[in-house]
């Protein structure tokens, strides 16, 4: 190793934001929906691995028809794979989960985990296990830093990336604090069984909630097709499992908690694999999990649990 | 009626989004081309399917209800039969009897394949059997149990491959070590509430995972461990051929040489471990220990009240309970033969949770049928490959629906007041 | 009466029909066709069975061996260690003596001790762990080089023909991978070039970008990638994109039309060792024309030498005379054979004596050429 570089360390920032924005953007989905009715969606991963597929078909279609547009590209895509995973996010609701809301806590989460397996499966069988890929739409980007040493690149699709992420949590935070259905989620995170006396349909908040959820791991998924183009039925797993990791870092249950974790997580992964060895990046990811939970015990922006008696 | 065309319109127009782009499309990449397959046919035949049933829910429903009466008023009697029998404790003590006898008398009648299912099937009886110390007793929800079992493995395949000893020596150390590393785990998380404490855990499984397949001087890396040696009956081997001047089962007792004496063997190994656990773990949960367990596990608040400490209530199942992934995780090493970091994801900790949940929390007969039919269930579907998996997810949803508490409830070991209360009256 | 005719007709058909598959059924040898259907990796077991599938319609079609016809009998490990026992316990269980298979070496080595206490022969098209054939077993051959033949094949190539000034080597922290990455760096580090860096990334990762920052910021100009193809495509894709242009190498596992639709431009010029090219071979044109006419495509790595395997397994029972697995194993070690994968004799451990691993270009269209 040759010493320390201001300009590497700067990229690695880049680096870490960019893969943290797309965590960020899976974890949402994990901590709505354990903010509302407490249970850890195991299946959710796939929905966004659903998401991914849909947004590389959409843009293999669209480039079939000759749309070369990137904005145009990106908001059809962004709407189809939205009204795919939307629905795949309220039928597993509907079918697997709902009629599951009244037992013990962890009947909904095998009923998730085997959701889980089935969806995974069930991809596969419609699309084979191989690896399906596309080429960049946007490629370039921008380099600072001097013509003969080392640049910092920054490319478009990163700034794309931290655009959107950007966009859309800015308008789930607005939508929760604003509206009135936003207004009925945070009721319903609070007390059901309270937002329920009061009127709330509290069965459509929770749909609501996993269509939210699943929306936005969908522009995860689309995202992620567009910047590494590589889709598999075995991805939401891994990416799922790393964007629970960090909704529970940033304190499960709370929507800026989520966008933290993410973030937190993509730093130290980036940092990992630069300073320490690329095999040890997990393991600093979840230890730093743990170390945090030891501290802070419910995430670093979670509310303290009150206990009741 | 036009609200049902509109709901079975909605339904088919949903079934339409759903099943377009993974079943109607289909990617293809040859080469640097991409293209869009389009097999239209299954969605459409779906499609319709959809439509005309929510369409003609109504009548189909009544039409089902009258055909189905005397069958469900049947299967009902039934079920609810072998409930009550299975809640009585004689008849339980029989069922009991019954699977002994059975598992005993198995392996002599039936092939070697089956025989070996079997057994991996008790290496999960045993795990499922272990997690519901700390998931079904003391409600703690432990996502990392893999770990443990990991630990008891890599334990056994490095002694044995580096200071030669034996499977015998082993079982204990195996046990005691996940044990020690459960007990290390503890000290510091189980202070963490719920799902916290399962979030912690999974941490915790990854991490041993990724360890186990980065610190190649101790563990082999993704190698693993090979050469692992099945156990011995007293002393003798099961080889064609003993290894160093020992003697081999099938020569000292004058058989012919044959593979299913060892497989055999590793069963009845296997069902042994499982029968100690059972009995272990049977008495603990009639002592004080394991009272507390429960009462721990259904107010926190009050067993601290009552004096109970709860940190050390915790830790003991947890402790407990990863001995006994400690000597599960042996006795897979000496089945396997070969052990690889891939043999101990998350996946793995998933499945033995379902096993627990499935078989009804706190439950050891549930545990124990629900780790028989998740390993056997999948083996004896091996034909049907990719469709395999697929069933096994949709098995897995519809046994929560239709049994959220377990196959067989739990039902705490009866205590009768001694007879002298009675006369004392 | 005409009517009656049809019945009887019907029935007796129904009755030769019934007769022949119980003829069939006796005449048959059964080979076990071991490997992923499912899982991550099934499209490597899509190869091994498409070629050994071939290898029995073809011998079947010239009659068979010694009258009797082979049947294929694919059974599904997902390439899953625990599942391999399985499945190696439910081949015994059939009464199978010979097994291509399986595809994974974590997979093979404990279903090889099983075959090896059962006297079941395995040959194996793909596992190339030089581990398995290390165990002294009597019926475990392979038709596929193994990674000590193929690191330093990479490994020498890279110190004599590129001298790179800095090399890094990478690998996927997997069996097959880091083995493969082990040999190189042995065989670079004895022709006195030391690597600036080996390290492992994880199967299934995506993101690469802090390790190219890393290795570009080192000054690294080639790395060789010990692993599989999705993540060695990305790496390329994001190397380039970066505007890292180190020269990239890789094992046989990468060398697949798919890298090409993962890099895309990024593949142009990417090493490879393969085996060497067997479907290009002319005395292989017509078998190519077979694969071609149903729509297979025989240039995967592990095709031909699940075909061989199966050849193999023909001959020998025919040169043998028998079909008892240990005399066949004898056989085979004895005797040489005419295969796709060229005229092929084994050592005793059962690895080929010899087996050809050679440096490819890889071009951005999924085609490639000899290196120079």
């Amino acid at each position: 190793m040759s010493g320390f570089s201001f300009l590497e360390f700067v990229q690695q920032i880049i680096n870490g934001l960019t893969l943290g924005s797309i965590y960020a953007l899976i974890a949402i989905g994990y901590t709505m929906v354990y903010g509302i009715i407490g249970m850890i969606n195991f299946a959710h991963g796939e929905i966004y691995m659903i998401g991914a597929y849909v947004g590389l078909m959409a843009i293999t279609g669209l480039s079939l028809f000759g749309v070369d547009s990137i904005a145009a590209i990106l908001l059809v895509t962004l709407a189809i794979s939205i009204l795919v995973t939307g629905s795949y996010g309220w039928t597993v609701e509907r079918l697997a989960y709902r009629p599951l809301r009244n037992s013990p806590r962890l009947v909904p989460l095998i009923s998730a985990i085997g959701v889980s397996i089935f969806l995974q499966n069930y991809v596969q069988i419609g699309q084979g296990a191989r690896d399906v890929s596309m080429q960049p739409v946007l490629t370039g980007g921008w380099r600072f830093g001097p013509a003969d040493g080392f640049q910092v690149y920054l490319s478009y699709m990163q700034v794309l990336i931290a655009v959107v992420t950007v966009a859309f949590m800015a308008g789930l935070t607005l939508f929760i604090s604003r509206s009135r259905l936003g207004r009925a989620c945070r009721a319903c995170s609070q007390d059901r069984t309270m937002a329920n006396l009061l009127g709330i349909d509290t069965d459509r908040v929770i749909a609501l909630t996993f269509v939210l959820g699943a929306a936005l791991a969908a522009v995860a998924g689309v995202l992620v097709g567009m910047y590494y183009g590589l889709v598999n039925p075995f991805i939401g797993f891994i990416a799922g499992l790393k964007a629970f990791t960090a909704a529970v870092l940033g304190g499960i249950g709370s929507i800026p908690g989520a966008m933290l974790g993410g973030v937190v997580l993509g730093l130290a992964e980036s940092f990992a694999s630069a300073y320490l060895q690329t095999e040890y990046k997990d393991v600093v990811a979840f230890a730093l999990l743990i170390l945090v939970l030891l501290m802070r015990p419910t995430g670093l922006l979670g509310r303290p649990d009150v206990e009741k008696v | 009626m036009p609200r049902t065309l509109i709901d079975a319109l909605l339904a088919a127009v949903l079934t339409a989004v759903l099943l377009i782009p993974i079943f109607g499309l289909r990617i293809q990449v040859d080469g640097v081309n991409v293209a869009l397959d389009r097999t239209p046919t299954p969605v459409v035949i779906a499609v319709v399917a959809v439509f005309l049933l929510r369409l003609f829910k109504r009548p189909l429903q009544r039409l089902w209800a009258s055909w189905k009466v005397p069958g469900s008023w049947r299967a009902n009697s039934a079920t609810a039969a072998l409930r009550q029998t299975a809640q009585h404790p004689r008849a339980r003590q029989a069922l009991w009897l019954l699977l002994l006898a059975v598992a005993v008398i198995w392996p002599f009648t039936v092939s070697r394949g089956a025989v070996d299912v079997m057994t991996l099937a008790l290496i999960y009886v045993m795990l499922g059997l272990g997690l519901n110390i700390v998931v079904g007793f003391a409600g703690l929800l432990v996502l990392g149990y893999a770990a443990f079992y990991a630990v008891g493995a890599y334990a056994y395949a490095y002694l044995a491959q580096q200071f030669g000893l034996s499977f015998w020596l082993c079982l204990p150390i195996a046990g005691g070590l996940a044990a020690l590393t459960g007990f290390l785990l503890g000290l510091p998380v189980l202070r963490l509430r719920g799902d916290y404490l399962a979030i912690v855990t999974l941490g915790f499984g990854e991490i041993t995972r990724l360890l186990l397949n980065n610190l190649n001087f101790l563990t082999g890396g993704p190698d693993g461990i090979g050469g692992i040696p099945r156990p011995s009956l007293f002393g003798l081997e099961f080889g064609r051929r003993a290894k160093d001047g020992g003697a081999t089962f099938h020569e000292f007792f004058g058989l012919d040489y044959s593979g299913d004496h060892a497989v055999i063997f590793m069963y009845l190994l296997g069902l042994a471990l499982v029968l100690a656990t059972l009995f272990v773990i049977d008495r603990l949960l009639r002592m004080p220990l394991g009272r507390a367990w429960e009462a721990l596990r259904e107010d926190e608040i009050a067993c601290r009240s009552l004096g109970l400490n709860p940190t050390v209530i915790k830790l003991s199942a947890l402790t407990l309970s990863a001995a006994f992934a400690g000597f599960a995780g042996a006795f897979f090493a000496a089945r396997q033969g070969h052990i690889n970091p891939e043999s101990f994801t998350f996946i793995e900790s998933a499945m033995v949770l379902a096993i627990v949940v499935l078989g009804g929390m706190g439950s050891q007969l549930g545990v124990v049928l629900a780790a028989i039919a998740i390993t056997v269930l999948p083996e004896l579907a091996r034909e049907f490959n990719e469709y395999r998996m697929l069933a096994f997810g949709l098995v897995m949803v519809l046994m929560m629906m239709w049994r959220p508490q377990g196959l067989i409830p739990a039902s705490r070991p009866p205590l009768t007041l001694p007879e002298r209360a009675e006369a004392a009256r | 009466m005409n009517r009656f005719n049809r019945h009887a007709l019907t029935i007796a058909a129904g009755v030769a029909m019934l007769g022949l598959s119980g003829l069939a059924r006796a005449e048959t040898i059964k080979i076990a066709l071991a490997g992923p259907t499912t899982g991550p990796v099934a499209q490597y077991g899509d190869m091994q069975m498409m070629g050994a599938k071939m290898a029995v319609e073809q011998i079947n079609a010239k009659g068979g061996v010694g009258g009797k016809t082979l049947e294929a009998v694919v059974i599904d490990d997902a390439c899953e260690p625990k599942q391999a026992v399985a499945v190696a316990n439910q081949i015994v269980n059939q009464k199978i003596k010979f097994v291509i298979g399986h595809l994974c070496s974590g997979s093979t080595q404990p279903a090889s001790k099983i075959y090896e206490d059962e006297g079941i022969l395995m040959i194996t098209p793909a596992a190339t762990n030089p581990a398995i054939t290390q165990q002294g077993y009597k019926m475990v051959f392979r038709t596929i080089g193994t990674d000590d033949q193929q690191g330093p094949t990479a490994g020498r190539y890279i110190a004599a023909k590129i001298k790179p000034k800095k090399l890094a080597i990478i690998h996927d922290k997997q069996q097959y991978g880091e083995g493969i990455a082990k040999e190189v760096d042995k065989t670079v580090k004895a022709a006195g070039l030391k690597p600036v860096l080996f390290e492992g990334i994880s199967k299934g990762q995506t993101d690469f970008s802090a390790l190219i920052t890393k290795m570009k910021k080192d000054g690294v100009d080639f790395v060789y990638y010990g692993g599989y193809h999705p993540e060695l495509g990305l790496l390329l894709r994001q190397s380039r994109e970066q505007g890292f242009d180190a020269g990239y190498m890789g094992p046989e596992g990468v060398g697949n039309k798919d890298i090409s639709a993962i890099a895309g431009p990024a593949s142009e010029g990417l090493l490879v060792t393969l085996p060497a090219d067997f479907s290009s071979d002319p005395a292989n044109a017509d078998l190519v024309k077979a694969f071609k006419a149903k729509n297979e495509d025989p240039t995967g790595p592990f095709v031909m030498p699940a075909y061989a395997g199966v050849q193999i397994i023909a001959d020998a029972i025919k040169g043998a005379k028998t079909e008892d697995a240990v005399k066949v194993a004898d056989h085979i070690r004895k005797n040489s054979f005419q295969t796709p994968i060229g005229k092929v004799a084994f050592k005793d451990n059962g690895d080929l004596k010899e087996f050809e691993f050679v440096v490819f270009t890889w071009h951005a269209d999924a085609t490639k050429t000899p290196a120079k």
